[in-house]
């Protein structure tokens, strides 16, 4: 104990306590912080002003050991002064002390904010062909009909390509000008119809399959033409297979495809596999039937060749025509594709320009 | 075929209007786009099928449209002509060749006046898009748009000997056709020829020499039959397409050429004068035989779910010609008529009667199913492959099959010592694409440059496709499913300019993975190796899971990709698909989780840079240290203070034991006696 204290009241000693503490929380009191780095530096120093006039060793602490000397009669007096002072230290210092928290948290959010419009970190995918796409869409809808996926060979015999289609020696379809050979004498497949045959070879009948698959024909590329495409083959043999179930089948397909509402027609045509023979016609999916560019103003689209398997062909598969029936369908995938995204110029599906792949998935 | 609809009306007396024509013949199979005003009259544009050579003439749609509206036909009547001396004594025909012309007649006609025709005659030509010559040209014309026969007119004082011999040319021979053109003609193509030389190419064109002329007075009129196959191919040698040739290739009506040249005959007479021969030299060795075809009407319904009375299937089949014949039980019989050359079974009229019923009146409906669907073996898989690769940012590709020759790659190691066996087009139609390819990479590098001169440099793209290779020569060729990679430029991010770094080796090795992981196959192993098309040091063998090479994977070579003008690195890969997709499946084996911690320990080695880490990790789990665990890589250094020759590689072990926690002084142990171990056998020092 110092003198001076000695020679002071309690009472002064808390007065003089309470103005050493106004006197150093005043620049506390008015402080507006600079930036984040001083308003941290200002918090430290709050809390070491809070520890020196409120902590253990404070003088506002040291008058409290002062009761003694206080009259008895006021020393509940004097209990509430100590008590009121502290609490107005406390609640000084809390107010300060929650305004530069405050001030921190905000600076540091403003600081820490995101532009949340700058671009997701996400690599970036690739794309399925379009000609995929359908594909794989075309078989999922076969298989829920119960049709199996078939393939085969893409350069072919004369006997799967021609014979066994009931393509007769002298079809144009054989001549050098439409279908391509190899120097070895064997064809490009011109069409998956070949599949039928191999199909039926491997299973036997009943049968019901698809073959989707690469397909030549001798055509000089151009925006409606390319030597190479990809076309669907359809097959259903069984007994009392009729045209009703090709039509029904057809139908339900371009529905799944392209709607409950799209409508088929069937046209009688001329294939050498096939008899009686149709071609299938859909309406519109774009107009809905009222003419459009893409169904040149008839309200329908062309799309593949069908009809009953010719009895040659179950014969040359060893299948009694009077037993057996069947239907058979085949159409382009390309030519779906490129009426389903108005292509207006196929031979984009082979450039393979990223730009184009993009596009559709 | 055009098809004018007056004449059509002339010849059917029809109640159909030109466009309800155009809707009906559509539907009866003789497509029909357009319906175009010409003067008073209408064009139809039919689509004739190539079964169908009968429909291209007016009287063939007469007859489906006399069908359609249960109409009847109306043929042009025969007039009475005045005629004089027989044709034998004038003339004479020698066919030479019967198999490439079973029948040959020939008329004349002295004494006409060649000059214009008359003007509903031009008028009908002109309508139809034919240009008129002069009278005896326009009718022969003429009676092959009614008829369908395709007849020609010689110059009767122009043939030499005054005969017709139909002979096949001799090899060099040469004829000057109507069109100018002098042609040179080969062994195998049938002429018309008089005493001495070719005076026409047999069912394609006339020769100019003999061709009618205003002087003409005298005329020969052909009317034959020629080999359908034969015609063809005389007229694509020559590059020649014609209104006789087209009908011919597709098939003449043998039977009704007499008609055709007494119509033509008669008109001649009426329009340009003269007077007609009594007969015909008709030189036909070898009759067609009367065809008859039976039809159970059951059968119709069979095929088509339609049920037609057999009195409709007699109208419709005698209204296209068909002559019923005396009926069986339970069957119709009917001789075709010899025009329908389409017509040989039953179920070619089960077709006749479907398609004047109506296809629109079959029932539309599900057959009974009775299978399950099935995709292909491994489609599902290459799903789950394409699936894979998109995530990792490549594009499908789809590229032509045919490439020219290249020798710069080295094939898959199914295909290696058949870089010769390419199968060759004999025909192909795009320049330097005359080989099925052997490999994928051309078509995908030809990608990539298309790519870069649009500007686009960061690319990854990957093909699924066969390639082709000739294993015995003359056998059909090997066909195998194959895959391809390339990937060049930036990683690139959606919705970013610039990539921040750019692709290596290990992206593209990191995707096949997988790539083959998500197709729950056994892993890939790689191994260093050189190749053709590959950058040495940058490439590698690709091994499937179970220990078949089925691939490279690596870095371009300079010399391919400079060939290419490619000025950053690309990174490619080919393997054999089918190969792949038949290996192992990964292994999937459930094992309890652990129930005690495990510790790691990390060790860095200094070993050389030839050191592979297969075989340091090899050389870790030969140890067998009890509770080893895993091992894996933190990553490798080299540069800045490492030895030249050298580098780092950091390790990262796993130690951990099923029975309980272990103690520090364990992991010590093992640790540091398989440290040991690593540093005596790589020679490495620890770092």
């Amino acid at each position: 104990m110092t003198d001076s204290q000695n020679e002071l009241s309690p009472e002064h000693q808390v007065e003089a306590a309470r103005k050493a503490f106004e006197q150093e929380f005043e620049r506390f009191a008015r402080f507006t912080p600079r930036d984040l780095e001083a308003a941290v530096a200002e918090e430290r120093a709050l809390a070491e002003l809070r520890t020196r006039h409120l902590g253990k060793k404070s003088a506002l602490a040291a008058t409290k050991k002062l009761i003694g000397r206080v009259a008895p009669d006021q020393r509940a007096a004097f209990g509430q002064l100590v008590q009121a002072t502290e609490a107005a230290f406390v609640q000084s210092l809390d107010q300060a002390e929650q305004s530069l928290k405050d001030y921190i948290q905000n600076e540091r959010t403003a600081r820490e904010s995101i532009d949340v419009t700058l671009p997701g970190r996400r690599p970036r995918f690739g794309h399925r062909h379009p000609i995929t796409l359908l594909r794989e869409r075309l078989e999922d809808v076969f298989v829920a009909l119960g049709y199996a996926i078939e393939d085969d060979r893409e350069i072919e015999t004369d006997f799967y390509n021609f014979d066994a289609l009931n393509i007769p020696q002298n079809h144009p379809a054989r001549a050098w000008q439409d279908t391509f050979y190899t120097t070895d004498g064997f064809a490009l497949r011109s069409q998956t119809s070949t599949v039928q045959i191999h199909a039926m070879q491997r299973r036997g009948v009943p049968v019901r399959m698809i073959a989707p698959g690469r397909v030549f024909r001798r055509d000089t590329p151009d925006p409606t033409h390319n030597p190479m495409f990809f076309q669907v083959e359809g097959l259903c043999v069984d007994r009392g297979i009729t045209m009703a179930h090709l039509k029904g089948t057809v139908a339900e397909f371009l529905r799944r495809l392209f709607g409950a509402d799209t409508v088929t027609r069937f046209r009688p045509s001329y294939f050498p596999f096939t008899e009686p023979s149709a071609e299938f016609d859909f309406s519109c999916f774009k107009c809905k039937g009222t003419g459009c560019r893409i169904c040149k103003n008839s309200g329908w689209i062309e799309l593949g060749g069908s009809g009953m398997v010719h009895p040659n062909v179950l014969r040359a598969v060893d299948v009694d025509p009077q037993q057996y029936s069947g239907f058979a369908f085949g159409f382009g995938i390309d030519r779906m594709t490129a009426l389903m995204y108005e292509l207006d110029d196929i031979r984009l599906l082979f450039e393979n320009d990223v730009r184009f792949l993009e596009k559709f998935e | 075929m055009f098809i004018s609809y007056s004449w059509l009306f002339q010849l059917t007396h029809t109640n159909l209007s030109a466009p309800e024509v155009k809707e009906r013949l559509t539907m009866v199979g003789l497509a029909i786009d357009a319906v175009e005003g010409h003067g008073d009259d209408a064009v139809l544009d039919v689509e004739v099928p190539s079964n169908r050579p009968d429909c291209l003439s007016h009287v063939g749609i007469a007859r489906e449209v006399t069908v359609i509206d249960n109409g009847r036909l109306y043929l042009p009547p025969s007039e009475f002509i005045e005629t004089d001396g027989r044709s034998a004594d004038l003339t004479s025909v020698e066919i030479k060749d019967p198999d490439l012309c079973p029948r040959y007649a020939a008329r004349l006609v002295r004494g006409v006046k060649i000059g214009p025709s008359p003007d509903w005659l031009a008028k009908r030509l002109e309508t139809i898009g034919q240009r008129p010559i002069n009278n005896v040209a326009d009718i022969t014309n003429y009676v092959l748009h009614e008829l369908g026969q395709p007849l020609h007119a010689f110059d009767f004082a122009k043939l030499g000997g005054r005969r017709i011999v139909v002979r096949r040319a001799t090899p060099g021979e040469k004829l000057k056709t109507l069109d100018g053109v002098e042609r040179t003609l080969t062994g195998d193509m049938l002429v018309i020829a008089d005493a001495e030389k070719a005076v026409a190419l047999a069912g394609i064109m006339g020769g100019e020499e003999s061709e009618i002329s205003a002087q003409t007075t005298d005329v020969l009129i052909e009317s034959a039959y020629f080999d359908p196959n034969s015609v063809r191919q005389t007229a694509r040698q020559l590059g020649m397409d014609t209104e006789a040739s087209r009908r011919f290739e597709r098939g003449a009506d043998c039977e009704g050429l007499l008609r055709a040249q007494q119509r033509c005959v008669e008109l001649i007479c009426e329009l340009a004068g003269g007077v007609a021969t009594e007969d015909a030299i008709d030189v036909y060795p070898q009759p067609l035989s009367e065809r008859t075809v039976d039809l159970r009407p059951e059968r119709v319904t069979e095929l088509t779910s339609l049920t037609v009375e057999p009195a409709e299937i007699v109208r419709i089949l005698t209204g296209l010609g068909f002559e019923q014949k005396e009926q069986a039980a339970g069957r119709l019989s009917f001789k075709v008529p010899s025009w329908r050359i389409d017509v040989e079974q039953e179920e070619d009229l089960v077709e006749e009667v479907a398609r004047h019923t109506g296809y629109d009146k079959i029932g539309s409906e599900l057959p009974p199913s009775n299978s399950s669907g099935e995709y292909q073996p491994t489609e599902m898989k290459q799903r789950s492959l394409r699936r894979a690769l998109n995530a990792f940012g490549f594009d499908e590709a789809i590229s032509l099959s045919f490439i020219q020759q290249d020798a710069r790659f080295e094939l898959i190691p199914s295909l290696s010592g058949h870089e010769n066996d390419q199968p060759q087009l004999a025909n192909p139609i795009i320049e330097d694409a005359a080989w099925m390819r052997s490999t994928l990479l051309p078509g995908l590098l030809d990608s990539l440059r298309h790519n870069f001169n649009h500007g686009i440099r960061d690319v990854r793209l990957f093909e699924i496709g066969r390639i082709f290779s000739i294993f015995k020569t003359g056998e059909l060729p090997q066909e195998t499913l194959a895959l391809g990679l390339v990937a060049t430029g930036g990683a690139i991010e959606e919705g970013r300019a610039q990539s921040e770094r750019e692709l290596d080796f290990f992206d593209l090795k990191g995707a096949l993975e997988a790539a083959v992981d998500w197709m729950n196959l056994g892993p890939l192993t790689f191994a260093q190796t050189s190749a053709r098309h590959l950058r040495a040091g940058q490439s590698a063998l690709i091994e499937s899971g179970d220990g078949t090479s089925i691939g490279t994977i690596g870095r371009l070579a300079e010399s391919v990709a400079a060939s290419y003008k490619f000025r950053q690195p690309v990174y490619v890969v080919e393997l054999d698909l089918g190969a792949l997709l038949s290996g192992p499946a990964k292994l999937i084996q459930y094992s309890p989780l652990p129930r005690y911690p495990s510790v790691t320990r990390d060790i860095s080695l200094l070993v050389d840079r030839q050191v592979a880490l297969d075989e340091i990790f090899a050389a870790v789990n030969n140890q067998q240290v009890a509770d080893c665990r895993s091992v894996k890589l933190v990553g490798t250094f080299e540069g800045g203070n490492i030895p030249h020759g050298k580098r780092s590689v950091t390790l990262r072990l796993e130690y951990r034991s099923d029975e309980r926690t272990l103690r520090d002084e364990e992991v010590e142990e093992y640790h540091s006696r398989l440290t040991a171990r690593l540093l005596d056998t790589f020679g490495a020092q620890q770092r």
